[in-house]
């Protein structure tokens, strides 16, 4: 495949989420013409890529669809389940043949075969029911005038959260002229929504917008008068001041109509101007200010600026030993802007989650149809950003929670009645930055994990004893185990795919960690926290004879100090040594993997938490906490995983960055 | 390896008493061996890893591989700095440790012979061709063929 094809490849990718997204708030509100047009518009780009770039089977579906909501698009065709389904199904083919390989395995059109025909039923049904009906048509016949429309949730909404309300106010802004402002609290979910709205839709069509959302919100629609009168500049600024409270509802309505008089003289004047188009060109020009540049260009940048760090790392320790001041002064400096670079550098790599939380609510669309649950998705900072391959590979373990959440959390419309909770439940996924983590929350408020259960099980297949005295939170770890699945049937939905030893596999490869917070009858909730470059680690350097390990900081519990023998008592290189007053499993690196002669005096026990249970790596010395970059070792070490790689220290000196979880699986502990 | 009509460069190195040639296409640079950090449960030919200005380079005993006895290090050790392809456009690059690094020569395609079967060589004849010049013998080697062993091809998935 030659480049262009590529790049089409790429941008049509991120067409599908377009689409999707668009898709679905299709599906919330049938009658919105804002997604109906996003929708027409992206599978017009698809179509006229693909056949440009030699992709006519993709084309040729997409042409097909076109034609579909060409039809809803003049008014002749209802937005029905089927229609909605069909197309998702088909785009979902033509991402998957999108991402094979060859051109030749693209452009299967055996594989669209069935979407095509279900596209062709489709037109066949409606020209059957169409038959004798009249083309429905947009009414538009009302006056221009304007309005204001204040909506208030009764239910959690965020402005982001895939709640209909959110898509409603979208699409009646879509109606005409608007202003939305929305009030939200500290934690993103809306007080309320104040739209000032210019259209020739009626009041009782405006209002009809809110029928299916009538028991989650409160809403009022006042007309303040005739005519546009939200061209008027005067008219806006009373608009922001009572949005900020700073006038009455009777200044307000003084203003309208005062703008509403000089509306009219100057239209005596001049005949009209469209301001439609205007707001349309400045919805556009948003965007603007976004180049793409090639993954591949930044990370040689990045590369480039690791190398810059260690290189400037030596310096600080050459210009303190030459005690000469003037070079102090420039490393210093030089030290200061490396760090900017650094910084700045590191947030070029980075994108909003926002991709993913598409793939989420599609996710959550389907999961929920298919187990006749009610579920409500709400995301919380989705503009949260993160490096774009640990997005990726956090793709798959966030879809496992959510389809946990979906199918084990989450109780069927009934029995969540019975149970006091609203018929709807709500998965929430919320997004936030701490230092230099990215934190990820995943929460449902299903029926939470079943402890006794739990235990119950671990106790049955031996991962723990029964008279164990194991905190909540010690029990609630045992779901990481591998081989410990507490779903009484494996359903479709839970049974494929990776286990929750996989997901929390995965967070520690990213040096993340995982913990989880639960509650019988409340939900449950998953924290996960993730660095926010994949490169740059934080970790504890310690060392074993002449050599240096890095131990990552996520990973540790915490450190203790104990005389050196207690490791020798048996002869054997892992055993339980009383640490804390307590028994742990401890690994030496020393008797592991050197062999030199005068062992030191002391050893340093570092506790990490491994599959829920806590063990020990036993060191020579701990030397202090550093944050580094981590160099992969190359291609020769493969069998060594239990080191995820190499960094180089200030003096130029190499050290061996470790991964206890791999460290302890390595040596069958 | 290249079968033109052109005379070719060779890096030419010795391990014990033997002569060696290697095309310089494949050679970085050489450097003198400085810090090895030992990687712990490793075969005993990967010596550890070097700090190559800033990139981390795994480093092999060149005599070792070939099944000859391991390198004593001298002053006239070096690290010839590989650039190894490994398939899928990709390169690998690795320092590998001879006891002398000799010279640049010129070879012509009819200077080259046939090799014999080396007996006593334990990979799988990574030698492709012998130059006699009166009896001095450089056997010319196929150096992607010794290192770019399994161990290389598939390892980007475990180093994140």
């Amino acid at each position: 495949m030659d480049n262009n094809q590529k790049r089409f490849i790429a941008d049509a990718l991120d067409l599908l989420n377009d689409l999707d997204e668009g898709l679905m708030q299709l599906e919330t509100n049938p009658k919105a013409s804002a997604p109906l047009e996003q929708v027409f518009r992206t599978m017009h780009t698809i179509k006229g890529g693909a056949n440009m770039f030699g992709f006519a089977p993709i084309g040729e579906m997409a042409h097909q669809l076109e034609a579909l909501f060409d039809l809803v698009r003049q008014g002749k065709m209802q937005v029905t389940d089927a229609l909605i389904s069909v197309t998702l199904q088909a785009f979902d083919k033509v991402r998957d043949l999108l991402k094979e390989k060859e051109e030749s395995k693209i452009n299967n059109a055996a594989a669209l075969k069935d979407h095509l025909n279900a596209a062709a039923e489709l037109v066949v049904q409606h020209a059957q029911a169409d038959a004798g009906m009249e083309a429905v048509g947009t009414t538009r016949k009302d006056e221009l005038a304007t309005y204001f429309i204040r909506v208030t949730p009764t239910v959690p909404v965020t402005g982001d959260g895939n709640h209909q309300l959110v898509f409603i106010m979208l699409d009646l802004e879509a109606l005409g002229t608007a202003h939305t402002r929305a009030f939200q609290k500290e934690n993103n979910e809306i007080l309320h929504w104040h739209q000032f709205l210019a259209t020739t839709t009626s009041p009782a069509e405006i209002e009809s917008f809110f029928l299916f959302v009538d028991h989650e919100c409160k809403y009022e629609v006042t007309r303040l008068s005739p005519g546009n009168i939200l061209e008027d500049e005067a008219f806006l600024q009373c608009t922001t001041a009572f949005n900020e409270n700073r006038i009455s509802w009777q200044e307000l309505m003084d203003a309208a109509g005062a703008s509403a008089e000089k509306l009219k003289a100057r239209e005596t004047e001049e005949l009209g101007i469209d301001d439609q188009n205007a707001s349309v060109a400045k919805k556009k020009s948003v965007n603007d200010a976004i180049i793409k540049v090639s993954k591949r260009k930044i990370d040689d940048l990045l590369n480039w600026i690791s190398e810059l760090i260690i290189l400037q790392a030596q310096l600080v320790n050459v210009s303190e030993a030459s005690n000469n001041v003037a070079l102090n002064g420039v490393s210093e400096q030089l030290e200061m802007i490396t760090n900017r670079l650094r910084d700045t550098s590191l947030e070029i790599g980075l994108v909003p989650i926002e991709t993913l939380v598409t793939k989420f609510k599609r996710l959550v669309r389907d999961l929920s149809k298919s187990l006749n649950k009610k579920v409500n998705f709400l995301s919380e900072g989705a503009d949260t950003e993160m490096d774009k391959d640990v997005i990726e590979m956090m793709a798959e373990p966030m879809i496992h929670l959510i389809r946990n959440a979906i199918d084990h959390g989450i109780g069927l419309p009934g029995e969540r009645k019975a149970s006091g909770k609203s018929e709807y439940g709500t998965v929430k996924l919320k997004a936030f930055n701490s230092s230099t983590y990215v934190n990820i929350i995943i929460s449902d408020d299903g029926k939470g994990i079943d402890k006794d259960a739990v235990l119950r099980k671990a106790i049955e297949k031996g991962l723990t004893s029964a008279d164990a005295q194991l905190t909540d939170e010690e029990i609630l770890n045992l779901i990481f185990h591998p081989g410990l699945s507490t779903a009484a049937k494996v359903s479709d939905v839970s049974g494929r795919g990776v286990g929750m030893d996989a997901v929390k596999q995965k967070i520690y490869e990213l040096r993340g960690s995982i913990s989880i917070k639960s509650e019988k009858g409340k939900g449950t909730s998953f924290h996960i926290k993730l660095p926010l470059s994949r490169s740059i680690i934080e970790g504890m350097l310690v060392s074993v004879a002449e050599t240096r390990y890095v131990v990552p900081l996520n990973a540790i519990e915490r450190i203790d100090r104990i005389p050196y023998e207690a490791l020798d008592r048996q002869d054997k290189v892992n055993k339980t040594v009383v640490v804390n007053e307590q028994p742990l499993p401890v690994l030496s690196i020393r008797k592991q993997f050197h062999h030199e002669e005068n062992p030191p005096k002391t050893t340093d026990i570092i506790s990490v938490l491994v599959n829920g249970m806590r063990k020990g790596i036993a060191v020579d010395r701990i030397e202090g906490k550093m944050q580094t970059v981590l160099k992969p070792l190359g291609d020769a070490y493969q069998k060594q995983d239990f080191i995820s790689g190499s960094t180089i220290l200030g003096n130029g000196k190499l050290a061996l960055v470790l991964d206890p979880s791999r460290l302890f699986s390595f040596n069958h502990m | 390896m290249k079968r033109e009509n052109e005379s070719q460069a060779y890096l030419t190195f010795a391990l014990g008493a033997e002569k060696f040639a290697i095309t310089v296409e494949s050679v970085q640079e050489i450097v003198e061996l400085d810090q090895v950090t030992k990687v712990p449960n490793a075969p005993e030919y990967m010596l550890g890893i070097i700090n190559l200005r800033g990139k981390v380079l795994p480093l092999l005993d060149t005599r070792l591989k070939l099944g000859l006895p391991k390198t004593e290090i001298t002053k006239k050790s070096r690290i010839m700095v590989l650039d190894i392809e490994a398939g899928d456009d990709k390169n690998v690059q690795i320092g590998a440790l001879v006891d002398v690094a000799k010279e640049v020569i010129q070879l012509q395609p009819e200077e080259i012979q046939e090799a014999p079967d080396f007996e006593n060589y334990k990979t799988q004849a990574p030698i492709t061709g012998l130059v006699n010049n009166q009896g001095d013998i450089t056997m010319i080697m196929d150096i992607a063929r010794i290192f770019n062993t399994s161990e290389i091809l598939h390892l980007e998935q475990s180093v994140i």
